[in-house]
């Protein structure tokens, strides 16, 4: 009993903190210190969370009868997703899209989405892998229309509510179909049980197998915003406060990735390196996935002159090439994955903070905005340019290690297919260079528009855009801690 | 074992009440009679699900649907503005396609039906306490994960309702 209690510590300190904070807002009131104290307890809630990690049991146990996995991977993301949020609070607070009067239920709301990663990640049995993502989405839908008032957000919302709707739908009914072809929840029988029915199976439940694969695939395509599951994601991005956005454009994506790893690799077991698993070439078809995702999200990122709406499309084609991980499958991927997340977490947070410290002050997300900020913020400039360099993957920054060993894994795959993806992958470097650079020439090599307001960057968001850029920096020449944990996530060693 | 024949009469009994009343909802010129047809078509659904020896369904579905939710719709149908009348309903009732389409879910059902071998009838087993050491045991996960979900539902949506012009509360 208690072992299972300890398994999902740092979850049950996760659902105080959540309690805590809105108990807080009600009892802090009007007072001015309202959004510091709250972001206080908010940051020790997660520090207590983090620090329940040494009471993990040993050696990751399966919990609950099977239902939480404690194995490195969930370890690993659940730490990753403790970082997110601790962002996500920090930028909530810093931002003036945050009304102060709303803040400890958008600390509440940002937290509660965590602890759905949390336990999405660690999920073992498709009952829990539901429940979590609903725990993900719910408060996921009302960050994104948090804005009230305002049209765009509200939009945002509404567009989020219904495609998620639509796909935890999809994803039900794939479940379901699952279970009535494999008679149990738990993934770790499942992908025998398929392959089982597969082998000696006629066509009709060959067919039932792909539908019910395809079907559940929606809901983790939607939330890693893969094509074609991807349409929500500009509008939402765009239209969502830009805390919120950066927190949705790694956490739940991080989470979502993780849980396709545990559903595909660990579930059914499939990677290039086994026999299709269930009768489904899984390899190829994530890895035509995987091509069509990265090129339209890179393709459609080029017009764009919102920049947030612009970074949309470059986290779906990030989706991409995360997915061309997956669908290797071999735990060298699977660490290529957990070395990637971090290192996209740091330089996509610190993104959106240089656009969230320009919109402070400018009122404005258009690139047009951006020109000549140099002049205007030298030291904001140069902080999002390195984020802006690492996000296409230029050396010596730490988005070339990520791309790095995620190319490393598909081109040791060895077979024609993903020779093929692994250029299709480093052509779309080449063209995100194209967006990304242009953001950046706009800020060094053109002019600053007359009147434009100079961008001073406030001394907390300063820091954190220290704290976010240093490693970004530091991560391209010296990775291999970062390495040594991703291979404990992907099972590499103990 | 109950008498084939008394168990076959129950059940074409609850079927034929669960019709009547579903085709009500459907046909009926009244939206109010509709809604409290609905009501009925509920209380046969329970039935139902009492006589396939389901007996937690039957009580959850008497507690939630016809105690809970039918009384919601009713208000729902008695309170929102925007129709012409408490008269209005069904305006679009199209019967050719209609009937269509209830021939091709008849033949579905059919197909289906006919696809599993019928099962000899089993003594009924009550399932409550069975559900209930299975929700507070082996699940009891789930089930916490489940009251965690719909307290960030229920935050979520007061966040997103409650007034927002007039200041701080």
């Amino acid at each position: 009993m208690l072992t299972n209690l300890l398994a999902i510590g740092p979850e049950l300190v996760l659902t105080l903190t959540v309690v805590l904070v809105l108990i807080a807002d009600l009892v802090i009131g009007d007072r001015p210190a309202r959004r510091g104290s709250l972001a206080v307890l908010s940051f020790a809630g997660l520090a207590a969370a983090a620090a329940t990690f040494f009471l993990l049991p040993d050696g990751g146990p399966a919990a609950f009868g099977g239902l939480v996995s404690g194995d490195g991977l969930g370890v690993f993301f659940r730490g990753l997703f403790l970082v997110a949020a601790f962002f996500g609070v920090a930028f909530g607070a810093l931002s003036d899209e945050i009304p102060v009067e709303r803040f400890g239920e958008y600390a509440a709301m940002l937290l509660a989405t965590t602890l759905g990663m949390s336990f999405l990640v660690q999920s073992q049995n498709l009952l829990m892998i539901l429940l979590s993502l609903e725990l993900v989405s719910l408060p996921s839908y009302v960050l994104a229309g948090f804005r009230r008032g305002d049209s765009r957000s509200s939009e945002a919302a509404l567009k989020y509510v219904l495609y998620g709707a639509a796909a935890s739908g999809l994803m039900l009914y794939g479940f379901s179909l699952l279970y009535g072809m494999a008679g149990t929840l738990d993934l770790s029988a499942i992908g025998p049980a398929l392959n089982a029915k597969a082998a000696g199976g006629s066509v009709g439940i060959r067919a039932g197998i792909a539908l019910a694969a395809l079907l559940s695939l929606a809901g983790f395509g939607y939330k890693v915003a893969a094509v074609p599951f991807h349409q929500w994601c500009p509008d939402v991005y765009e239209g969502a406060p830009t805390p919120v956005t950066a927190f949705l454009s790694v956490g739940p994506k991080a989470a979502g990735v993780a849980a396709l790893i545990r559903f595909v690799v660990i579930g059914f077991g499939a990677s290039v390196a086994t026999p299709p698993a269930g009768g489904l070439p899984w390899p190829v078809l994530l890895g035509v996935l995987a091509m069509a995702t990265m090129t339209l999200g890179n393709l459609a990122a080029i017009p764009q002159d919102n920049v947030k709406r612009l970074l949309a499309y470059s986290s779906i084609a990030h989706a991409g090439y995360l997915l061309m991980g997956i669908a290797v499958g071999t735990p060298d991927a699977v660490q290529a994955v957990a070395v990637y997340l971090p290192i996209y977490l740091l330089m996509n947070l610190g993104a959106f903070l240089a656009v969230m410290a320009v919109r402070a002050k400018t009122g404005s997300e258009t690139i047009a905005d951006y020109r000549g900020l140099v002049a205007r913020s030298p030291a904001l400039s140069i902080a999002l340019a390195i984020f802006l360099f690492s996000l296409t993957g230029l050396p010596p920054l730490a988005g070339f290690i990520g791309k790095f060993y995620l190319f490393a894994a598909v081109v040791k795959a060895g077979t024609p297919f993903f020779y093929v993806l692994a250029i299709v992958g480093v052509l779309n470097s080449v063209v995100s260079l194209f967006y990304y650079a242009r953001l950046v020439k706009a800020m060094f090599l053109e002019a600053s528009p007359d009147g434009a307001p100079a961008v001073l960057v406030p001394v907390p968001v300063g820091l954190l855009l220290a704290i976010l850029a240093i490693p970004t920096l530091v991560l391209g020449l010296w990775w291999s801690p970062l390495a040594d944990l991703a291979a404990r996530a992907a099972g590499i060693v103990g | 074992m109950t008498d084939p024949i008394v168990s076959a009469m129950v059940f074409y009994a609850l079927a034929a009440f669960t019709l009547v009343a579903a085709g009500f909802v459907a046909l009926s010129g009244n939206i109010v009679h509709s809604a409290f047809a609905l009501f009925a078509t509920l209380f046969g659904v329970a039935g139902l699900y009492a006589y396939l020896s389901a007996d937690l369904l039957a009580v959850v579905q008497m507690l939630v649907y016809v105690g809970g939710i039918s009384v919601l719709v009713l208000f729902a149908v008695m309170l929102t503005s925007g129709l012409d009348g408490p008269l209005t309903s069904n305006p679009t009732f199209r019967l050719g396609g209609g009937i269509v389409l209830m021939l091709a879910v008849a033949a579905a059902a059919f197909v289906a039906a006919t696809a599993v071998p019928s099962g000899v009838e089993s003594a009924a087993v009550p399932t409550t306490a069975a559900i209930g050491d299975a929700l507070l045991g082996a699940y009891v996960l789930p089930f916490e994960v489940v009251s965690v979900v719909l307290l960030a539902a229920l935050v979520g949506a007061v966040t997103l309702a409650r007034g927002y012009k007039g200041g701080h509360r």
